[in-house]
Protein backbone atom coordinates (compact mmCIF):
# COMPACT_ATOMS: atom_id res chain seq x y z
CA UNK A 1 0.00 0.00 0.00
CA UNK A 2 1.11 3.36 -0.66
CA UNK A 3 -0.69 5.48 1.23
CA UNK A 4 1.82 7.67 2.19
CA UNK A 5 2.28 11.09 0.47
CA UNK A 6 5.52 12.28 -0.89
CA UNK A 7 4.95 15.25 1.19
CA UNK A 8 4.36 13.50 4.58
CA UNK A 9 7.55 11.74 3.95
CA UNK A 10 9.40 14.77 3.57
CA UNK A 11 7.76 16.29 6.65
CA UNK A 12 8.76 13.01 8.91
CA UNK A 13 12.21 13.03 7.72
CA UNK A 14 12.84 16.85 7.95
CA UNK A 15 11.45 16.38 11.62
CA UNK A 16 13.37 13.24 12.63
CA UNK A 17 16.91 14.94 11.32
CA UNK A 18 15.90 18.31 13.15
CA UNK A 19 15.26 16.11 16.73
CA UNK A 20 18.57 14.02 16.08
CA UNK A 21 20.51 16.80 15.87
CA UNK A 22 19.24 18.47 18.93
CA UNK A 23 19.76 15.38 20.80
CA UNK A 24 23.38 15.52 19.74
CA UNK A 25 24.16 19.42 20.16
CA UNK A 26 25.25 18.55 23.92
CA UNK A 27 27.96 16.48 22.61
CA UNK A 28 29.10 18.89 20.07
CA UNK A 29 29.50 21.19 22.48
CA UNK A 30 31.46 18.76 24.64
CA UNK A 31 33.55 17.35 21.65
CA UNK A 32 34.43 21.37 20.63
CA UNK A 33 35.42 22.83 23.64
CA UNK A 34 37.55 20.22 25.06
CA UNK A 35 39.73 21.17 22.53
CA UNK A 36 39.63 24.78 23.57
CA UNK A 37 41.06 27.56 26.11
CA UNK A 38 38.58 29.06 28.59
CA UNK A 39 38.89 32.31 26.86
CA UNK A 40 37.63 30.62 23.55
CA UNK A 41 34.99 28.39 25.22
CA UNK A 42 33.43 32.36 27.22
CA UNK A 43 33.84 34.16 23.39
CA UNK A 44 32.52 31.05 21.16
CA UNK A 45 30.88 28.25 22.73
CA UNK A 46 30.29 26.78 19.15
CA UNK A 47 32.77 27.87 16.69
CA UNK A 48 36.13 26.74 16.62
CA UNK A 49 38.91 28.15 15.40
CA UNK A 50 41.77 25.26 13.56
CA UNK A 51 44.30 28.11 14.75
CA UNK A 52 43.47 28.19 18.11
CA UNK A 53 42.66 24.29 18.91
CA UNK A 54 44.66 22.82 21.57
CA UNK A 55 45.23 19.20 23.20
CA UNK A 56 46.87 20.91 26.28
CA UNK A 57 43.78 20.42 28.27
CA UNK A 58 43.00 17.17 27.44
CA UNK A 59 46.62 16.20 28.21
CA UNK A 60 46.40 17.97 31.49
CA UNK A 61 42.93 15.88 32.36
CA UNK A 62 44.65 12.75 31.46
CA UNK A 63 47.17 13.65 33.63
CA UNK A 64 45.23 14.55 36.58
CA UNK A 65 45.56 12.85 39.83
CA UNK A 66 42.30 13.29 41.07
CA UNK A 67 41.13 11.24 38.07
CA UNK A 68 43.78 8.74 37.18
CA UNK A 69 42.03 7.91 33.53
CA UNK A 70 43.55 4.53 32.65
CA UNK A 71 43.25 2.86 36.97
CA UNK A 72 39.43 4.38 36.44
CA UNK A 73 39.01 2.56 33.57
CA UNK A 74 40.37 -0.28 34.80
CA UNK A 75 38.22 -0.46 38.01
CA UNK A 76 35.13 0.35 36.51
CA UNK A 77 36.08 -2.27 33.61
CA UNK A 78 36.28 -5.02 36.94
CA UNK A 79 33.43 -4.10 38.52
CA UNK A 80 31.13 -5.08 35.08
CA UNK A 81 33.26 -7.86 35.21
CA UNK A 82 32.75 -9.29 38.54
CA UNK A 83 29.39 -7.91 39.57
CA UNK A 84 28.05 -10.12 36.24
CA UNK A 85 30.11 -13.05 37.07
CA UNK A 86 28.93 -13.04 40.41
CA UNK A 87 25.40 -11.73 39.49
CA UNK A 88 24.63 -14.39 36.69
CA UNK A 89 27.00 -17.20 38.46
CA UNK A 90 24.74 -16.87 41.43
CA UNK A 91 21.14 -16.63 39.57
CA UNK A 92 21.86 -19.38 36.99
CA UNK A 93 21.34 -22.57 39.56
CA UNK A 94 18.85 -20.60 41.51
CA UNK A 95 16.51 -19.69 38.81
CA UNK A 96 17.03 -23.22 37.57
CA UNK A 97 16.26 -24.92 40.46
CA UNK A 98 12.98 -22.17 41.11
CA UNK A 99 12.02 -23.08 37.35
CA UNK A 100 12.22 -26.48 37.81
CA UNK A 101 10.79 -26.81 41.30
CA UNK A 102 7.13 -26.21 41.41
CA UNK A 103 6.32 -26.32 45.31
CA UNK A 104 4.99 -23.40 47.56
CA UNK A 105 8.48 -22.88 49.20
CA UNK A 106 10.61 -22.06 45.65
CA UNK A 107 7.62 -19.89 44.07
CA UNK A 108 7.68 -17.60 47.37
CA UNK A 109 11.58 -17.75 47.11
CA UNK A 110 10.86 -16.32 44.06
CA UNK A 111 8.68 -14.07 44.84
CA UNK A 112 11.01 -13.01 47.63
CA UNK A 113 13.79 -12.04 44.95
CA UNK A 114 11.46 -10.26 43.03
CA UNK A 115 10.63 -7.92 45.88
CA UNK A 116 13.99 -6.95 45.63
CA UNK A 117 13.16 -5.10 42.62
CA UNK A 118 11.53 -2.77 44.14
CA UNK A 119 14.34 -1.37 46.51
CA UNK A 120 16.36 1.14 45.00
CA UNK A 121 19.68 0.42 45.73
CA UNK A 122 21.22 3.79 46.65
CA UNK A 123 18.17 3.92 49.55
CA UNK A 124 19.71 0.86 51.01
CA UNK A 125 23.40 2.10 50.56
CA UNK A 126 23.31 3.55 54.04
CA UNK A 127 22.35 0.27 55.99
CA UNK A 128 24.01 -1.81 54.00
CA UNK A 129 27.23 -0.19 54.83
CA UNK A 130 26.96 -1.04 58.25
CA UNK A 131 26.90 -4.74 56.98
CA UNK A 132 29.81 -4.27 55.16
CA UNK A 133 31.67 -2.75 58.36
CA UNK A 134 30.68 -6.10 59.97
CA UNK A 135 31.83 -8.07 57.68
CA UNK A 136 34.84 -5.92 57.40
CA UNK A 137 33.93 -5.23 53.59
CA UNK A 138 33.66 -1.81 54.02
CA UNK A 139 35.96 0.51 51.96
CA UNK A 140 37.20 -2.88 49.54
CA UNK A 141 36.46 -3.62 45.91
CA UNK A 142 35.17 -7.36 47.08
CA UNK A 143 32.75 -5.33 49.48
CA UNK A 144 31.96 -3.21 46.57
CA UNK A 145 31.44 -6.21 44.38
CA UNK A 146 28.91 -7.91 46.55
CA UNK A 147 26.94 -4.62 47.16
CA UNK A 148 26.40 -3.99 43.66
CA UNK A 149 26.12 -7.65 42.43
CA UNK A 150 23.01 -8.14 45.46
CA UNK A 151 21.64 -5.14 43.76
CA UNK A 152 21.37 -7.01 40.08
CA UNK A 153 20.40 -10.18 41.23
CA UNK A 154 16.53 -9.79 41.98
CA UNK A 155 15.97 -8.66 38.22
CA UNK A 156 18.77 -11.34 36.78
CA UNK A 157 16.93 -14.14 38.62
CA UNK A 158 13.37 -13.07 37.64
CA UNK A 159 14.28 -13.26 33.82
CA UNK A 160 16.36 -16.20 33.86
CA UNK A 161 13.49 -18.17 35.78
CA UNK A 162 11.12 -16.71 33.51
CA UNK A 163 13.51 -18.18 30.68
CA UNK A 164 14.26 -21.27 31.82
CA UNK A 165 10.67 -22.43 32.25
CA UNK A 166 10.08 -22.22 28.64
CA UNK A 167 12.66 -24.18 27.93
CA UNK A 168 11.13 -28.14 27.42
CA UNK A 169 11.77 -29.90 30.82
CA UNK A 170 11.97 -33.03 27.90
CA UNK A 171 15.66 -31.49 27.79
CA UNK A 172 16.64 -32.02 31.51
CA UNK A 173 14.83 -35.44 32.03
CA UNK A 174 16.40 -36.95 28.82
CA UNK A 175 19.46 -36.03 30.28
CA UNK A 176 19.15 -37.33 33.32
CA UNK A 177 18.12 -41.05 32.01
CA UNK A 178 21.41 -41.12 30.10
CA UNK A 179 23.01 -40.53 34.01
CA UNK A 180 24.01 -36.92 33.65
CA UNK A 181 23.33 -35.11 37.36
CA UNK A 182 21.86 -32.40 37.76
CA UNK A 183 25.15 -29.16 37.51
CA UNK A 184 25.95 -31.47 34.36
CA UNK A 185 22.52 -30.48 33.40
CA UNK A 186 22.39 -27.25 34.25
CA UNK A 187 25.60 -26.54 32.79
CA UNK A 188 26.05 -28.68 29.47
CA UNK A 189 22.17 -28.27 28.30
CA UNK A 190 20.55 -25.88 30.10
CA UNK A 191 22.42 -23.15 29.85
CA UNK A 192 23.98 -22.63 26.29
CA UNK A 193 20.47 -22.46 26.08
CA UNK A 194 20.25 -19.37 27.84
CA UNK A 195 22.80 -17.53 25.98
CA UNK A 196 20.37 -14.70 24.70
CA UNK A 197 18.78 -13.99 27.77
CA UNK A 198 22.26 -14.24 29.86
CA UNK A 199 23.65 -11.00 26.69
CA UNK A 200 20.84 -9.61 28.34
CA UNK A 201 21.86 -9.64 31.56
CA UNK A 202 25.10 -9.14 31.28
CA UNK A 203 24.33 -5.51 29.11
CA UNK A 204 21.89 -4.39 31.86
CA UNK A 205 23.79 -4.89 34.20
CA UNK A 206 27.37 -3.63 32.98
CA UNK A 207 25.63 -0.14 32.45
CA UNK A 208 24.24 0.16 35.73
CA UNK A 209 27.32 -1.07 37.21
CA UNK A 210 29.48 1.17 34.56
CA UNK A 211 27.40 4.58 35.22
CA UNK A 212 26.69 3.61 39.10
CA UNK A 213 28.65 6.56 40.79
CA UNK A 214 26.70 6.20 44.60
CA UNK A 215 28.13 2.69 45.83
CA UNK A 216 31.57 3.12 44.77
CA UNK A 217 31.45 7.11 46.32
CA UNK A 218 30.18 5.89 49.23
CA UNK A 219 31.47 2.11 49.81
CA UNK A 220 35.10 2.79 48.16
CA UNK A 221 34.87 6.19 50.34
CA UNK A 222 36.51 9.67 48.67
CA UNK A 223 40.14 9.08 49.80
CA UNK A 224 40.25 5.66 48.21
CA UNK A 225 43.22 4.64 46.54
CA UNK A 226 40.60 2.55 43.69
CA UNK A 227 38.57 5.80 41.79
CA UNK A 228 36.10 4.37 39.16
CA UNK A 229 35.40 6.81 35.88
CA UNK A 230 32.19 8.37 37.79
CA UNK A 231 34.40 9.28 41.62
CA UNK A 232 37.21 10.52 39.57
CA UNK A 233 35.08 12.79 37.57
CA UNK A 234 33.51 14.00 40.53
CA UNK A 235 36.46 14.48 42.41
CA UNK A 236 38.04 16.32 39.14
CA UNK A 237 34.89 18.28 38.37
CA UNK A 238 32.45 18.73 40.92
CA UNK A 239 35.42 21.96 42.66
CA UNK A 240 35.76 23.50 39.41
CA UNK A 241 32.59 23.00 37.56
CA UNK A 242 33.07 26.72 35.83
CA UNK A 243 36.61 25.93 35.19
CA UNK A 244 35.54 25.12 31.43
CA UNK A 245 39.19 24.24 30.60
CA UNK A 246 38.80 21.26 33.19
CA UNK A 247 35.03 20.13 32.75
CA UNK A 248 35.00 19.55 29.26
CA UNK A 249 38.05 17.56 28.49
CA UNK A 250 37.57 15.28 31.89
CA UNK A 251 33.78 14.35 30.83
CA UNK A 252 35.03 14.00 26.79
CA UNK A 253 37.90 10.96 28.23
CA UNK A 254 35.15 9.82 30.40
CA UNK A 255 32.18 9.47 27.64
CA UNK A 256 33.94 8.53 24.71
CA UNK A 257 35.08 4.36 25.49
CA UNK A 258 30.75 4.22 26.66
CA UNK A 259 29.84 5.95 24.02
CA UNK A 260 32.37 3.66 21.39
CA UNK A 261 31.15 0.52 23.03
CA UNK A 262 27.46 2.08 22.41
CA UNK A 263 28.05 2.76 18.59
CA UNK A 264 29.54 -0.74 18.21
CA UNK A 265 26.78 -2.45 19.77
CA UNK A 266 23.86 -0.24 19.86
CA UNK A 267 21.58 -2.99 18.44
CA UNK A 268 22.38 -5.88 21.03
CA UNK A 269 22.33 -2.91 23.75
CA UNK A 270 18.94 -1.37 22.37
CA UNK A 271 17.59 -4.87 21.87
CA UNK A 272 19.05 -6.88 24.91
CA UNK A 273 16.92 -3.72 26.75
CA UNK A 274 13.57 -4.45 25.20
CA UNK A 275 14.02 -8.51 25.75
CA UNK A 276 14.55 -7.57 29.31
CA UNK A 277 11.40 -5.61 29.03
CA UNK A 278 9.16 -8.12 27.44
CA UNK A 279 10.60 -11.18 29.84
CA UNK A 280 9.81 -9.05 32.64
CA UNK B 1 13.10 -50.29 52.90
CA UNK B 2 12.32 -48.96 49.23
CA UNK B 3 10.58 -46.36 51.21
CA UNK B 4 13.55 -45.18 53.05
CA UNK B 5 15.95 -44.54 50.29
CA UNK B 6 13.20 -42.69 48.54
CA UNK B 7 12.85 -40.28 51.60
CA UNK B 8 16.44 -40.17 51.92
CA UNK B 9 16.54 -39.18 47.92
CA UNK B 10 14.00 -36.99 48.70
CA UNK B 11 16.10 -35.40 51.57
CA UNK B 12 18.77 -34.97 49.43
CA UNK B 13 17.38 -33.56 46.28
CA UNK B 14 15.75 -31.43 48.75
CA UNK B 15 19.47 -30.16 49.75
CA UNK B 16 20.53 -30.04 46.13
CA UNK B 17 18.09 -27.85 45.34
CA UNK B 18 19.10 -25.69 48.64
CA UNK B 19 22.53 -25.52 47.51
CA UNK B 20 21.70 -24.28 44.08
CA UNK B 21 19.92 -21.41 45.49
CA UNK B 22 22.22 -20.62 48.52
CA UNK B 23 24.91 -18.64 46.85
CA UNK B 24 22.06 -16.30 45.65
CA UNK B 25 20.12 -16.30 48.25
CA UNK B 26 23.26 -15.21 50.52
CA UNK B 27 24.60 -12.63 48.21
CA UNK B 28 21.37 -10.75 48.54
CA UNK B 29 19.79 -11.73 51.71
CA UNK B 30 23.42 -10.59 53.32
CA UNK B 31 23.50 -7.15 51.32
CA UNK B 32 19.74 -6.20 50.30
CA UNK B 33 17.10 -8.46 52.48
CA UNK B 34 19.48 -7.34 55.78
CA UNK B 35 19.96 -3.74 55.22
CA UNK B 36 16.78 -3.16 54.49
CA UNK B 37 16.04 -4.67 58.23
CA UNK B 38 18.54 -2.52 59.50
CA UNK B 39 16.69 0.26 57.86
CA UNK B 40 14.04 -0.37 59.94
CA UNK B 41 15.84 -0.77 62.70
CA UNK B 42 17.99 2.15 62.48
CA UNK B 43 14.87 4.31 61.59
CA UNK B 44 13.38 3.98 65.21
CA UNK B 45 16.86 5.09 66.97
CA UNK B 46 19.00 7.82 66.92
CA UNK B 47 22.22 6.84 66.36
CA UNK B 48 25.47 8.76 64.81
CA UNK B 49 26.53 6.09 62.80
CA UNK B 50 29.92 5.94 65.14
CA UNK B 51 30.62 1.76 65.77
CA UNK B 52 31.73 2.58 69.25
CA UNK B 53 27.92 4.08 70.52
CA UNK B 54 25.20 2.26 70.28
CA UNK B 55 21.55 3.18 68.30
CA UNK B 56 19.00 4.57 71.08
CA UNK B 57 16.03 3.49 70.85
CA UNK B 58 13.32 6.62 69.68
CA UNK B 59 9.98 5.18 68.86
CA UNK B 60 8.45 6.92 65.80
CA UNK B 61 10.46 9.85 66.59
CA UNK B 62 12.44 10.35 63.09
CA UNK B 63 8.88 9.39 61.90
CA UNK B 64 7.40 12.26 63.87
CA UNK B 65 10.27 14.62 62.64
CA UNK B 66 10.01 13.80 59.03
CA UNK B 67 6.23 14.73 59.28
CA UNK B 68 6.47 17.97 61.43
CA UNK B 69 9.39 18.74 59.92
CA UNK B 70 10.43 22.01 62.04
CA UNK B 71 13.12 22.96 60.09
CA UNK B 72 11.26 23.06 57.12
CA UNK B 73 13.35 21.17 54.87
CA UNK B 74 11.71 17.85 54.27
CA UNK B 75 8.40 18.92 52.70
CA UNK B 76 10.56 21.12 50.24
CA UNK B 77 12.41 17.84 49.31
CA UNK B 78 8.98 15.75 49.37
CA UNK B 79 7.16 18.26 46.93
CA UNK B 80 10.33 18.58 44.49
CA UNK B 81 10.49 14.73 44.31
CA UNK B 82 6.92 14.71 43.90
CA UNK B 83 7.04 17.03 40.83
CA UNK B 84 9.86 15.43 39.33
CA UNK B 85 8.05 12.20 39.70
CA UNK B 86 4.58 13.24 38.05
CA UNK B 87 5.72 15.74 35.41
CA UNK B 88 9.01 13.88 34.41
CA UNK B 89 6.67 10.46 33.93
CA UNK B 90 4.51 12.26 31.76
CA UNK B 91 7.48 13.87 29.75
CA UNK B 92 9.00 10.94 29.58
CA UNK B 93 6.28 8.94 28.22
CA UNK B 94 4.96 10.98 25.67
CA UNK B 95 8.29 11.86 24.29
CA UNK B 96 8.84 8.30 24.30
CA UNK B 97 5.55 7.37 22.63
CA UNK B 98 5.21 10.37 20.07
CA UNK B 99 8.85 9.50 19.07
CA UNK B 100 7.94 5.71 19.06
CA UNK B 101 5.17 6.65 16.82
CA UNK B 102 6.99 8.32 14.46
CA UNK B 103 10.54 6.35 14.32
CA UNK B 104 8.15 3.16 14.04
CA UNK B 105 9.05 2.03 10.35
CA UNK B 106 12.67 0.60 9.76
CA UNK B 107 14.25 2.49 7.85
CA UNK B 108 18.20 3.37 7.50
CA UNK B 109 17.34 7.28 9.08
CA UNK B 110 15.31 6.15 11.74
CA UNK B 111 17.70 3.17 13.02
CA UNK B 112 20.59 6.08 13.19
CA UNK B 113 17.05 8.14 14.99
CA UNK B 114 16.26 5.82 17.63
CA UNK B 115 20.38 5.27 18.61
CA UNK B 116 20.96 9.14 18.38
CA UNK B 117 17.36 9.41 21.00
CA UNK B 118 19.12 6.17 23.04
CA UNK B 119 22.23 7.56 23.87
CA UNK B 120 22.28 9.89 27.08
CA UNK B 121 21.13 6.68 28.49
CA UNK B 122 24.47 4.90 28.34
CA UNK B 123 26.54 8.07 29.89
CA UNK B 124 26.04 8.40 33.82
CA UNK B 125 23.78 10.99 34.95
CA UNK B 126 26.08 12.41 37.35
CA UNK B 127 28.20 12.83 33.72
CA UNK B 128 24.89 14.17 32.10
CA UNK B 129 24.38 16.48 35.50
CA UNK B 130 28.02 18.54 35.21
CA UNK B 131 27.51 18.10 31.01
CA UNK B 132 24.37 20.21 31.42
CA UNK B 133 25.76 22.80 34.06
CA UNK B 134 28.51 23.60 31.40
CA UNK B 135 25.42 24.37 28.89
CA UNK B 136 22.89 25.80 30.85
CA UNK B 137 25.38 27.37 33.90
CA UNK B 138 25.19 30.97 34.59
CA UNK B 139 29.02 31.16 32.49
CA UNK B 140 27.89 28.23 30.56
CA UNK B 141 27.34 28.27 26.80
CA UNK B 142 23.77 29.25 26.27
CA UNK B 143 24.37 32.33 28.20
CA UNK B 144 27.86 33.00 26.54
CA UNK B 145 26.07 33.31 23.41
CA UNK B 146 23.21 35.04 24.42
CA UNK B 147 25.64 37.66 26.22
CA UNK B 148 27.71 37.89 22.96
CA UNK B 149 24.81 38.65 21.05
CA UNK B 150 24.04 41.51 23.15
CA UNK B 151 20.77 39.65 24.90
CA UNK B 152 20.27 39.34 28.40
CA UNK B 153 21.36 35.92 30.15
CA UNK B 154 18.49 32.91 31.23
CA UNK B 155 18.88 32.21 35.15
CA UNK B 156 18.50 28.32 34.11
CA UNK B 157 20.05 27.01 36.93
CA UNK B 158 20.91 29.98 39.10
CA UNK B 159 16.89 31.15 39.76
CA UNK B 160 14.97 28.20 41.86
CA UNK B 161 11.67 27.61 39.88
CA UNK B 162 14.13 27.99 36.51
CA UNK B 163 16.42 25.42 38.12
CA UNK B 164 13.60 22.64 38.69
CA UNK B 165 12.37 22.85 35.09
CA UNK B 166 15.79 22.76 33.79
CA UNK B 167 16.67 19.41 36.16
CA UNK B 168 13.20 18.07 34.80
CA UNK B 169 13.85 19.27 31.19
CA UNK B 170 17.61 17.20 31.34
CA UNK B 171 16.32 14.19 33.27
CA UNK B 172 13.85 13.56 30.36
CA UNK B 173 16.51 14.41 28.15
CA UNK B 174 18.54 11.60 29.48
CA UNK B 175 15.76 9.52 30.23
CA UNK B 176 12.94 8.82 27.35
CA UNK B 177 15.14 6.67 25.34
CA UNK B 178 14.52 3.50 27.39
CA UNK B 179 11.30 4.11 27.32
CA UNK B 180 11.26 4.64 23.67
CA UNK B 181 12.88 1.25 22.91
CA UNK B 182 10.32 -0.06 24.91
CA UNK B 183 7.49 1.46 23.00
CA UNK B 184 8.59 0.57 19.84
CA UNK B 185 8.84 -3.21 21.01
CA UNK B 186 5.67 -2.80 22.41
CA UNK B 187 4.92 -1.40 19.02
CA UNK B 188 5.67 -4.24 16.92
CA UNK B 189 3.46 -6.56 18.86
CA UNK B 190 0.43 -4.65 17.69
CA UNK B 191 -1.58 -6.46 15.15
CA UNK B 192 -0.78 -4.91 11.45
CA UNK B 193 -3.61 -6.43 10.27
CA UNK B 194 -6.06 -5.06 12.69
CA UNK B 195 -4.45 -1.72 11.94
CA UNK B 196 -5.21 -2.08 8.02
CA UNK B 197 -8.71 -3.44 8.80
CA UNK B 198 -9.62 -0.25 10.63
CA UNK B 199 -8.41 1.48 7.90
CA UNK B 200 -10.06 -0.45 5.49
CA UNK B 201 -13.30 0.96 7.59
CA UNK B 202 -12.44 3.99 7.11
CA UNK B 203 -10.85 5.09 10.12
CA UNK B 204 -8.30 7.81 9.69
CA UNK B 205 -5.07 8.17 11.73
CA UNK B 206 -6.15 9.15 14.93
CA UNK B 207 -8.82 7.35 15.46
CA UNK B 208 -6.83 3.76 14.73
CA UNK B 209 -4.48 4.72 17.37
CA UNK B 210 -7.24 5.31 19.76
CA UNK B 211 -9.10 2.65 18.91
CA UNK B 212 -6.30 -0.17 18.04
CA UNK B 213 -3.08 0.98 18.82
CA UNK B 214 -3.29 2.43 22.10
CA UNK B 215 -5.60 -0.19 24.12
CA UNK B 216 -2.81 -2.72 22.10
CA UNK B 217 0.05 -0.75 23.82
CA UNK B 218 -1.65 -0.97 27.73
CA UNK B 219 0.68 -3.69 28.74
CA UNK B 220 3.83 -1.23 27.80
CA UNK B 221 2.50 1.74 28.77
CA UNK B 222 1.89 -0.19 32.46
CA UNK B 223 6.04 -1.28 31.85
CA UNK B 224 6.99 2.40 31.15
CA UNK B 225 4.85 4.27 33.17
CA UNK B 226 5.77 2.04 36.94
CA UNK B 227 9.82 1.96 35.75
CA UNK B 228 9.71 5.73 34.90
CA UNK B 229 8.22 6.65 38.40
CA UNK B 230 10.77 4.47 39.97
CA UNK B 231 13.60 5.93 38.70
CA UNK B 232 12.14 9.43 39.20
CA UNK B 233 11.40 8.70 42.82
CA UNK B 234 15.36 8.24 43.35
CA UNK B 235 17.02 10.93 41.38
CA UNK B 236 20.29 12.03 42.88
CA UNK B 237 23.30 11.82 40.42
CA UNK B 238 22.29 14.42 38.17
CA UNK B 239 20.99 16.70 40.86
CA UNK B 240 24.76 16.30 41.99
CA UNK B 241 25.90 17.04 38.44
CA UNK B 242 23.71 19.84 37.61
CA UNK B 243 22.71 21.71 40.81
CA UNK B 244 23.96 19.90 43.51
CA UNK B 245 20.25 20.60 45.10
CA UNK B 246 20.71 24.80 44.79
CA UNK B 247 20.30 27.29 43.94
CA UNK B 248 18.86 27.30 48.37
CA UNK B 249 17.15 24.12 48.25
CA UNK B 250 14.94 23.91 45.24
CA UNK B 251 16.44 21.35 43.79
CA UNK B 252 17.01 19.00 46.69
CA UNK B 253 15.34 15.75 46.19
CA UNK B 254 14.58 13.23 48.85
CA UNK B 255 17.73 10.76 47.84
CA UNK B 256 19.16 14.18 48.19
CA UNK B 257 18.22 14.61 51.32
CA UNK B 258 19.23 11.13 52.73
CA UNK B 259 22.66 11.11 51.67
CA UNK B 260 23.85 14.33 50.79
CA UNK B 261 21.87 15.57 54.09
CA UNK B 262 21.10 13.36 56.67
CA UNK B 263 23.33 10.68 55.94
CA UNK B 264 26.62 12.99 55.54
CA UNK B 265 25.78 15.01 58.91
CA UNK B 266 25.41 11.61 60.56
CA UNK B 267 21.50 11.31 61.13
CA UNK B 268 21.84 7.62 60.42
CA UNK B 269 18.31 6.91 61.91
CA UNK B 270 16.83 10.14 60.53
CA UNK B 271 18.44 8.68 56.90
CA UNK B 272 16.81 5.32 57.43
CA UNK B 273 13.49 6.77 58.13
CA UNK B 274 13.40 8.51 54.82
CA UNK B 275 14.97 5.96 53.04
CA UNK B 276 12.02 2.99 54.53
CA UNK B 277 9.61 6.00 53.68
CA UNK B 278 10.78 6.25 49.94
CA UNK B 279 10.46 2.40 49.58
CA UNK B 280 6.99 2.23 50.98
CA UNK B 281 5.76 5.06 48.94
CA UNK B 282 7.63 3.58 45.67
CA UNK B 283 5.61 -0.02 46.10
CA UNK B 284 2.53 1.76 47.34
CA UNK B 285 2.79 3.79 44.27
CA UNK B 286 3.97 0.47 41.78
CA UNK B 287 1.12 -1.42 43.12
CA UNK B 288 -1.49 0.99 42.98
CA UNK B 289 -0.51 1.49 39.22
CA UNK B 290 -0.45 -1.91 38.32
CA UNK B 291 -3.98 -2.82 39.59
CA UNK B 292 -5.00 0.44 37.88
CA UNK B 293 -3.96 -0.88 34.33
CA UNK B 294 -5.61 -4.12 34.86
CA UNK B 295 -8.52 -3.12 33.97
CA UNK B 296 -6.91 -1.05 30.85
CA UNK B 297 -4.64 -4.06 29.83
CA UNK B 298 -7.40 -6.36 30.21
CA UNK B 299 -9.10 -4.72 27.04
CA UNK B 300 -5.26 -4.63 25.60
CA UNK B 301 -5.49 -8.75 25.48
CA UNK B 302 -9.43 -7.71 23.43
CA UNK B 303 -7.77 -6.14 20.84
CA UNK B 304 -4.65 -8.04 20.66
Amino acid sequence: MTRTSPIRTAVRVAVVAVLSAAMLVPMYIMVVNAFKPQQEILLSPLGFDLATLTTDHIAAAWQNTSFPVVEGYAVTLFLVLACNVVAIGASVPAAYTIARTPTPLFRFLLFFFVAGMFVPAQIILVPAIFVLKALGLMGTLPGLVLFMSSTMIPFTLFIFSGYIRMLPRSLDEAAAIDGAGRQRILWTIVFPLMRPIVATAFILNALSAWNDFVSPQLILGPGSQFRTITTGVYAAVSTYTTNYEIVFPTLLLAVVPILLIFVLMQRHIMGGLSAGAVKG
Amino acid sequence: MARTTTTRRGVLSGLANGLMTLPAAAVYTGLTVVPVGYAVYYSFTQYNGIPSQAPTWVGWENYARIIADPIGDLRPAAWVTLVIAVVGAFLVNGAALGLALLLRRTTALNTFARAVMFYPHVLSALIVGFLWQAILGPQGAVNNLLENAGRSTWPFLSDPDWALVTLIGVIVWAQFGVQLVLYLAGLQAVSPELQEAARLDGAGGPQVFRHVTWPALAPTVTVTIVTSILSLLKVYDVVLGLTNGGPGDATQTWAYEILAVSFANNKVGLACAQAVLLVVVAGVLSFTIIALRRRAEEGAEAVG
